[in-house]
């Protein structure tokens, strides 16, 4: 029961609502899943990332707006590129690159937003908690 | 003084109170630091969960308050409103999600109650650090400058005109009326698109509160939504707006001859001219590339000819400055030209026309008064329109030549009912509740439809010009090509004034194609009628009239605009000045203090993104609301 938790940053217009949306479908998914809001998946730098993990999350899910729909025009993209660079400093630090995941998931994608979540779980139970030496 | 925060948290009925073990968790966060009460509520948002949270407030002496709840996006405003009410600052105020994102997507109810806990004291962590935020507002300048009289532009200006606000119309040609103005019939009313702008033009020249500026251009823009300043630049016209009434005795004796641009050089036009006939203002215009005196000649015989002494061939440009609160771009459209494309024999032979010329042809205030004729002056007996030209080149459908080119068969089949007409099309593009009974009629009407693909080539014989498709040869004696829509040659140099981005097909980019097709990434600045992309008259006088709207609802005389609160700030003493921030801004909302070498944030164009802040690499930038430090303890409460 007590498995580490997945520290989840979700955008405030798309991916938060299909958050929602996924709650008002009543649609499954671990509890581990722990959100925390944030304007645009633009603003998630790798610092927020890493102080999650240092905080004892197993991982990171980063969601936005799907390409093209960002409410800030490009934060989704930014976030993106950062992702990138982000997972290659994590795998020169020993720490899996699957830890932390970004993706899209729109207003109306519940399932979408359930099926990440859990796919996310899966991943982690797979990885086992973070040892930070 | 202590703080002291309130922790409530809602059932909603059976939602979460079922799912939850509401009890527990209040039990639980009570010890917490800081917390001085924490309570459960049967519901909340109710008018009595409402007024119960506004009398804890103000009898608990709360500094600061979580609710856990439904989703922030159903009441947050409706909370934040009642600690207000309550003399809290609603940004001391924190909502956690516990139903949407715990109760109802977590069957196990131990588990669900462990998840919303840690939401719970997540808000109680992040609510410590958070900070009150006051409402910024700033004076506003309720006028507002258009771009283009066209119909789209006329609408807009028509619809602000009103007391207390005045309205500055700049049109770059000597005349307003757009396109429409040269039409002689619309779709899908077919009525007299002249008659039909002529009261809105009237009204817009005679309007007290309409300024109208022709033969101008915008030249520079600066400022943000609600106080921009502009620079007009009023290219010198050399006859006097005041003084000509319009008698048209100057042109008559002008030695110079030209192709006249609006009749689509299907006539010619004196150096002093009107582009049309019935074009207003009425007043000419002296076009200096062409007249004998600007090349160095003595000439002044339109002066000798005027009795009102309304030429000055000493006039100059002017720049006018402007104060507005936003502008609206209705810069229009113009069309493909077919020479790009050879195998249509534009401009090779003399009876391939386009669709704009041939509406030329058929206005009673064009060239020929309306005759229909060949280059010979004939009558044409049969005739092909070609759909569809430049589309692919384009790599995008426009929309409405399929409907221009019906509407021109149907007109000249009107005038000439013995002419035989083909028509060779792509893909009819017929969306409209009137569209579809129009081509009916054509066909009806004997009218030809041939799909043809683009597959179209143009050949001569004799006299005659041969349209090929498909091993298909039609042999008639005049040809008519519907070319796409394409952006103004100025709409790169309007983008660039206002820093506004253009979309892949050269148009300005709207904010958003379905929600925000008339503003723009630029707040305040809008873009309407065809020059945000193809559009039908009808398409862009409501597109007009909807940015018109929003002006008129957000820049009320004598009141002030609320700028958004949760923006972001650059510490001074933090910034190296590395510019980063600058660059990623989609706002332009940034720009450089050249004096202390840093960044600042207009805080009237910052949306909050929080872009800059994940961007800066020594910390200096902030987003209020969302700081790095209130994340941190969010994700401490979360993570446990
Ligand atoms: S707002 Fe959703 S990713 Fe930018």
């Amino acid at each position: 029961m007590n498995e580490p938790t997945i520290v989840s940053f979700l955008c405030n217009w798309c991916s938060y609502e299909g958050a929602d949306k996924a709650g008002g479908a009543r649609l499954n998914y671990p509890a581990n899943i722990r959100i925390v809001r944030v304007m645009c998946s633009g603003r998630v730098d790798p610092e927020l990332v890493i102080q999650a993990l240092k905080e004892g999350a197993s991982g990171v899910l980063i969601l936005g707006c799907h390409p093209g729909d960002c409410h800030y025009k490009k934060g989704n993209y930014k976030a993106l590129r950062r992702a990138y660079l982000l997972k290659k400093t994590l795998k020169q630090l020993g720490i899996e690159e699957e830890r932390v995941r970004l993706d899209w998931v729109a207003a109306g994608e519940g399932e979408r937003f359930a099926e990440i979540a859990n796919e996310m779980a899966e991943t982690m139970k797979n990885l086992g908690p973070l040892e930070l030496s | 003084m202590a703080e002291r925060i309130g922790v409530y948290v809602c059932k909603c009925g059976p939602n979460i109170g079922d799912k939850v073990d509401v009890g527990t968790i209040v039990n639980k966060v009570r010890g917490i630091k800081d917390v001085a009460v924490a309570k459960s509520h049967n519901l909340l948002c109710s008018g009595d969960g409402l007024k119960f949270l506004k009398e804890e407030i103000k009898n608990e002496k709360l500094s600061r308050v979580v609710i856990a709840a439904c989703t922030p996006k159903q009441y947050e405003v409706k909370f934040m409103r009642a600690c207000e009410e309550a003399g809290l600052n609603p940004y001391l105020m924190q909502m956690t999600n516990i139903r949407e994102q715990c109760a109802w997507v977590t069957p196990d109810k131990s588990a669900a109650t462990e998840k919303a806990k840690s939401f719970v004291i997540a808000a109680i962590n992040r609510v410590s650090l958070q900070e009150s935020i006051e409402k910024k507002e700033i004076d506003i300048q309720p006028d507002v400058l258009v771009v283009g009289g066209g119909v789209a532009g006329l609408e807009a200006c028509l619809s602000l005109a009103q007391k207390n606000r005045k309205v500055y119309l700049v049109e770059k040609s000597p005349c307003i009326g757009g396109l429409t103005a040269r039409f002689e019939e619309v779709y899908p009313t077919m009525e007299c698109a002249p008659c039909m702008i002529a009261p809105e033009l009237q009204e817009v020249l005679q309007k007290e509160n309409i300024e109208t500026f022709t033969y101008s251009e915008i030249e520079e823009v600066v400022g943000s939504f609600g106080n921009f300043t502009v620079k007009v630049k009023k290219k010198a016209r050399y006859v006097s707006e005041e003084a000509c009434i319009g008698c048209d005795a100057c042109f008559e004796p002008c030695p110079v001859e030209v192709s006249n641009e609006y009749d689509e050089g299907l006539s010619t036009r004196k150096a002093i001219y009107l582009p049309f006939a019935g074009s207003l203002p009425n007043v000419p215009v002296i076009d200096e590339d062409n007249c004998k005196r600007f090349k160095g000649e003595e000439c002044s015989i339109c002066k000798e000819n005027c009795s009102f002494d309304a030429i000055n061939f000493d006039d100059e440009d002017r720049i006018i400055e402007k104060d507005v609160g936003a502008i609206i771009l209705a810069t229009g459209s113009t069309l493909f030209d077919p020479k790009e494309l050879p195998q249509y024999g534009y401009g090779k032979y003399d009876n391939v026309v386009t669709a704009m010329q041939l509406e030329r042809l058929n206005a009673s205030n064009g060239p020929t008064g309306g005759k229909i004729q060949l280059k010979n002056g004939k009558e044409p007996k049969s005739m092909a329109f070609v759909y569809c030209v430049g589309r692919k080149e384009k790599g995008y459908c426009s929309g409405i030549c399929c409907m221009y080119s019906l509407t021109l068969a149907h007109l000249v089949k009107e005038k000439l009912p013995g002419v035989k007409m083909h028509n060779f099309y792509t893909d009819l593009c017929l969306p409209k509740k009137e569209h579809q009974k129009m081509y009916k009629e054509a066909v009806e009407k004997g009218i030809e439809f041939i799909r043809s693909g683009e597959n179209v080539t143009v050949t001569d014989e004799g006299e005659k010009i041969i349209v090929g498709t498909n091993g298909k040869k039609i042999s008639v004696d005049m040809v008519v090509l519907a070319p796409a829509v394409e952006p103004n040659v100025d709409t790169e140099k309007i983008a660039e004034v206002l820093d506004i981005p253009r979309d892949d097909q050269g148009f300005f980019a709207e904010e958003h194609t379905l929600m925000k097709p008339f503003a723009t990434a630029l707040e305040g600045v809008f873009v309407v009628g065809s020059c945000q992309g193809p559009k039908d008259i009808g398409d862009a006088v409501a597109q007009g009239g909807a940015a018109a709207g929003r002006i008129l609802s957000k820049l009320i005389p004598g009141e002030k605009l609320e700028l958004e609160a949760k923006v972001s700030e650059i510490n001074e003493d933090l910034c190296s000045g590395c510019n980063i921030c600058i660059v990623l801004c989609p706002y332009s909302a940034i720009s450089r203090d050249t004096e202390k070498k840093i960044s600042v944030v207009d805080e009237t164009l910052c949306r909050g993104c929080g872009t800059c802040v994940s961007a800066c690499p020594t910390g200096a930038a902030r987003a209020k609301h969302f700081t790095k430090e209130q994340i941190f303890a969010e994700i401490k409460g979360v993570v446990r």
